[in-house]
């Protein structure tokens, strides 16, 4: 693979060179202190050093409230297409590893017209990072990228990944510099064991007893997730018989998730956390056996009491003592 | 056929053609879908399900109550238990539908060929077992022996029990029924039992290690029935459970509808209850 050298003073051209591939949007701290991926006009707008953004890049592919069908006089047809060109700069490799696990979801068989759209018109520019107490990643797993970045002091390694890169890379003879040096590669840290016995899958480890009496059913961990995609499907009429009908971020945390007309299926809290459990670590058919967790950490830190289910699979499979949830709270400093 | 494309994501329009009430909540509508999507709906399999849009209101997934007549009219039954069935109470013969589908697995009635069939049903669970009846009647030198054990609530809110009596008096079928309760005085001009559908199994004989059972019901008369059913002698991959879940999509996306790892809009809404034991939150 061809690697090359991007000094750091190339970097606002380098963000030129993105722009014909569509609006470049990137890592900001916006003025209420959130870290967010924006719009980006300049390098100066750029976290290059930050941790993770509050609201994962799914925001861009499953937007909160997406329009999929128009209703007109008691006919549906296909919401039109509004996917813009978009490059996404400065994804971690986290991140880019969950939009890798959403295409196998949404693209797989009978590809989802929208998320089809606008993944069509996405451009992603990886950006190596320095991992938290919250997180860990796997380098093994795919990960959807064009081009990546590592940083080092005073600029990058870039490596192409698509043909797309490989495009963009040759059109910006000039800016990069070939490179026989390696910058330090930072050592992830070691992945949790991915549950595979279903005995052990619903154990009867009080921690879930725990985290059951103190979840807040409030959802954040599941907003918050890079990979977590449940969508509901409501449909708003209007007053000349027409109307359309969305597609909504649901919360496998809420308590309506299970409902059905004259029954629930997930009742207790420890039922709903059980299922997001289920779905996160061992994947629901046909992608039985797939992690979904990427290791952003997100969840954890997001959590308002503390709860890291990462530590029922340390629990269950490494034979590990629980850390109790005060220890995490406190132990964690700053909840964001 | 299956349905693909953008059939699948878009339902294909349908008209309201005809509504017969059943009981209060309850009715029989028959919709007519536009051609475009009778091929895929004629590929039909008893127990599988479709998403009827009601515009302006929703989508629910609903079993179709019988198979698809030949000019492509499908028969729904519809109890009144949400805003989407509110609204399709106030339509009239004439209204615009939509219909996506169908979906899932249903029953394996290649597989059942050649075996007795005992259908046991609960309440509205008739309905989704009426297309599998009406299967099994048609094809009727293909399959042992068909019995059919239905359970409601009261003699009021028994469906379909005209017909029903009209299979068995030809012959077509062995019809038990029961009753939850039953108010003094005869209960009309079939006969019926008294009590609940466990019970009206636990005394039954039949040829159990032959028997294909499919079980549609109330979510609280699966664990019963099914531990009946073993104990009878039934084989637990012969023991088939339509279960119901909350499916929004259809296709395996929207994941509200799993049963342990599997999802019941495209691994069931039909399982077999060797599949379901191992999954302890399932029954």
């Amino acid at each position: 693979m061809r690697m090359s050298w991007l000094p750091q003073g190339h970097l606002e051209a380098f963000l030129n060179l993105l722009e014909p591939y569509g609006t470049v949007h990137g890592p900001t701290v916006l003025e209420n202190g959130v870290t967010a991926l924006a719009p980006i006009t300049s390098p100066d707008d750029l976290e290059l050093k930050y941790r993770h953004t509050l609201i994962p890049p799914k925001k861009y592919l499953l937007p909160f409230r997406d329009p999929i069908l128009t209703l007109n006089d008691g006919c549906y047809r296909p919401a039109p297409p509004v996917a813009p060109n978009l490059v996404l700069f400065g994804l971690h490799r986290c991140d880019l590893q969950a939009i890798s696990y959403l295409d196998r979801v949404f693209l797989g068989d009978d590809p989802d017209p929208n998320y089809a759209g606008r993944r069509e018109r996405l451009t992603l520019v990886g950006l190596s990072c320095e991992p938290d107490d919250f997180c860990y990643c796997d380098p093994a797993q795919p990960a959807a990228v064009d081009l990546f970045l590592d940083q080092a002091e005073n600029g990058f390694l870039v490596t192409p990944h698509s043909p797309r890169g490989e495009k963009i890379m040759s059109e910006g003879t000039g800016l990069f510099l070939s490179s026989d040096h390696l910058p330090s590669l930072l050592v992830p840290l070691a992945p949790p064991p991915t549950p595979q016995d279903p005995e052990l899958r619903f154990s009867d480890n009080p921690l879930w007893e725990e985290y059951a009496r103190i979840c807040l059913s409030c959802g954040a961990c599941s907003a918050c997730c890079p990979t977590c995609y449940c969508f509901d499907v409501r449909e708003y009429p209007s007053l000349d018989h027409g109307g359309n009908r969305l597609r909504e971020w649901d919360n496998c945390l809420f308590k309506k998730h299970g409902e059905v007309a004259g029954g629930d299926f997930r009742r207790s809290r420890l039922d709903r956390l059980r299922y997001r459990f289920l779905h996160k670590y061992c994947g629901f058919s046909p992608l039985q056996g797939v992690t979904s967790c990427v290791g952003c950490g997100r969840c954890a830190k997001a959590c308002p009491v503390g709860i890291d289910l990462r530590n029922v699979l340390e629990v269950t499979y490494r034979g590990a003592e629980p850390a109790t949830t005060r220890d995490q709270a406190t132990g964690t400093g700053e909840v964001s | 056929m299956t349905p693909h494309g953008a059939t699948v994501h878009v339902p294909a329009p349908a008209v309201l053609m005809e509504r017969r009430e059943l009981t209060g909540d309850t009715s029989l509508i028959r919709i007519a879908p536009d051609p475009s999507a009778t091929g895929w709906l004629s590929s039909y399999i008893p127990g599988q399900f479709i998403q009827l849009s009601v515009p302006g209101a929703g989508e629910i997934p609903v079993s179709l109550a019988d198979m698809p007549r030949q000019n492509g009219i499908i028969e729904l039954c519809i109890r009144r238990v949400g805003h989407v069935t509110d609204r399709l109470k106030a339509l009239v013969p004439g209204n615009r539908l939509g219909v996506r589908g169908p979906f899932g697995v249903g029953f394996p009635v290649q597989r059942m060929k050649g075996s007795p069939v005992l259908l046991l049903a609960g309440g509205l669970g008739i309905a989704p077992l009426r297309s599998l009846l009406y299967y099994l009647v048609r094809n009727r030198e293909e399959y042992g022996e068909i019995t059919l054990l239905y359970g409601a609530k009261e003699i009021r809110s028994m469906l379909f029990r005209d017909e029903l009596a009209e299979l068995a008096l030809r012959r077509k079928l062995r019809l038990y029924l029961t009753v939850d309760f039953a108010p003094q005085g005869p209960t009309g001009d079939v006969e019926c039992a008294v009590g609940l559908l466990p019970d009206l199994l636990k005394g039954f004989r039949f040829e159990a290690n032959r028997t294909y059972a499919a079980v549609c019901g109330p979510p609280a008369v699966y664990r019963c029935l099914a531990s009946e059913l073993e104990e009878a002698g039934v084989a637990p991959e012969r023991i088939l459970l339509s279960l119901e879940r909350r499916m929004c999509c259809g296709i395996g996306r929207c994941c509200h509808c799993a049963v342990g790892q599997l999802l019941c809009c495209t691994d069931g809404p039909v399982f077999p209850l060797s599949v379901l034991r191992q999954i302890p939150e399932a029954l």
